[in-house]
């Protein structure tokens, strides 16, 4: 038995757009425990090696399409849920991307399944290389 | 009375494997079979993936009976989620929710569910607008009574005379056995010592659970804004001053933790089970760490037990994990806990 895998190990890339590093991506698991429609995740929030990533420079591609944080406010086709136990890739727009080497990625889920009282709220911590 | 207690399965049971890609809905089936229990219990929107459309396939239903067949199971409930907030900038209008509720409804039908759970969050008006529905397909609508909830208060009480008033015989309850719990989870107290709490700490913790199982916990009022009267009844039963003497005994993160959590677990007295048999249609047999000798360490399932049979129940008690939450960072075996949770059963409903 093992600690539980959030991220997917082999998700960490920089994006390229015409040539251009634009920034990065890496792809993890909601820590919720059902699949869930994206209207209901109310926050990804990033930091990289102590950077926060403003929220507008951050989407999530699910099922091959992809959505900005307040764009998936209003998304509930069953075709672009977050299933549970799946990955999804969250883009986050950083210039330049990173540098190889070692990297210290914290990102915590805001989720707000209706019966709750309080928001489902799961901080992700990993440390990879790219 | 003479009794005929079955036992089912709840995959949210198996979930960790589910997560790891170990079990797919089948493979959750298949060790349900293994177990010797013979109803499932589905929570659609975590092992159907793109929900609801696949339910709405033939091919599909096909397939998922052909599959029960093949393990010789039945569905015993299906957990609905009335996700009435779906939109974060509006609850749903009454009409909405109602609509939602009977799709639910329907999709239990497909599957051949008789029973569907719905939440403490489901407002009374939605139950009452759909009741007419469930009776028309012909299944049930189970209200969760989940910790801090409970059977004899004056929360269920509003429900009693709601099915007094319109005579239903489509609404009831479906106790979750984690309002019997007469001592916290050792899984919960082991992550709180792997979070760095200390004995003292958690003794206060103990020791303030123990003198509310002995005093009789002061019951949750009924209230549609959930966070507001969950507070109320922690403070009630002296979250603050519990609270207070841990902080001071150090309040390191594994000591607050575990203190907060203590206030999701409480204590009925089985009784209750009996004097609400009537309205009782499925039972969530919630458990956390069932050990080699089959004793659970938390729910007092032999006295639960007893009285579902003293009671004379006649459906379901479906074995519900929730200890693999606390095993995350060490390694979760729900199969194990599963199958030790069933014989746990089996024994003291033939004995």
């Amino acid at each position: 038995m093992a600690a539980r895998v959030i991220f997917d190990p082999e998700g960490f890339k920089n994006m390229e757009e015409n040539g251009e590093v634009t920034g990065f991506s890496f792809r993890y698991k909601h820590q919720y425990y059902r699949g869930i429609t994206l209207s209901i995740v109310h926050d990804v929030s990033v930091n990289i090696d102590g950077e926060d990533i403003p929220r507008e420079n951050i989407s999530l591609t699910v099922n091959g399409e992809t959505f900005t944080l307040d764009q998936m406010t209003t998304v509930i086709d069953p075709d672009y849920r977050w299933e549970f136990g799946e990955y999804a890739t969250v883009n986050v727009k950083k210039p330049g991307g990173l540098k190889a080497g070692t990297h210290t990625l914290v990102s915590v889920q805001h989720i707000a399944p209706s019966y709750m009282p309080f928001p489902w709220i799961r901080e992700c911590k990993t440390e990879f290389t790219i | 009375m003479s009794y005929d207690i079955k036992r089912s399965i709840s995959l949210y049971s198996y979930q960790d494997e589910y997560y790891d890609g170990l079990l797919d809905l089948e493979g959750c089936l298949r060790e349900t079979a293994k177990t010797g229990a013979t109803g499932v219990e589905l929570l659609a929107e975590q092992m159907i993936k793109r929900f609801p459309n696949p339910i709405e396939d033939e091919k599909f239903r096909e397939n998922w009976f052909a599959t029960l067949d093949k393990y010789g199971l039945v569905p015993s409930c299906y957990d609905a989620f009335l996700e009435n907030r779906i939109f974060p900038n509006r609850t749903l209008s009454l009409g909405e929710q109602v609509n939602m509720m009977k799709r639910d409804l329907r999709l239990a039908k497909l599957l051949g569910f008789p029973v569907i759970r719905t939440l403490v969050s489901t407002p009374m008006d939605v139950i009452e607008g759909s009741l007419e529905y469930a009776e028309q397909v012909g299944v049930k609508i189970g209200l969760e009574v989940h910790a801090p909830f409970s059977l004899n208060s004056d929360w269920a009480e509003g429900y009693l005379s709601m099915i007094r008033r319109t005579g239903t015989k489509f609404f009831g309850f479906i106790p979750d056995m984690g309002i019997f719990c007469k001592n916290l989870p050792d899984v919960v107290r082991d992550k709180a010592r792997r979070m760095g709490a200390t004995e003292e700490g958690l003794k206060i913790v103990d020791d303030a659970y123990a003198a509310r199982v002995a005093r009789g916990f002061t019951k949750i009022k009924y209230d549609l804004d959930l966070g507001k009267a969950n507070m109320e009844y922690r403070m009630a039963n002296g979250m603050a001053e519990m609270m207070e003497a841990v902080e001071k005994a150090g309040a390191n993160p594994g000591n607050m933790w575990y203190a907060e959590n203590s206030f999701t677990y409480s204590w009925s007295e089985p009784q209750d089970i009996i004097d609400n048999i009537g309205v009782i249609f499925h039972t969530h047999a919630k458990f956390y760490n069932v050990h080699e000798d089959l004793q659970e360490t938390a729910v007092a399932l032999p006295e639960v037990i007893e009285a579902f049979k003293k009671a004379g129940y006649q459906g379901f008690l479906s074995s519900e994990y929730e200890g693999g939450e606390h095993l995350r960072d060490v390694g979760v075996d729900s199969i194990t806990q599963v199958a030790r949770h069933q014989e746990a059963m089996r024994r003291l409903i033939e004995e």
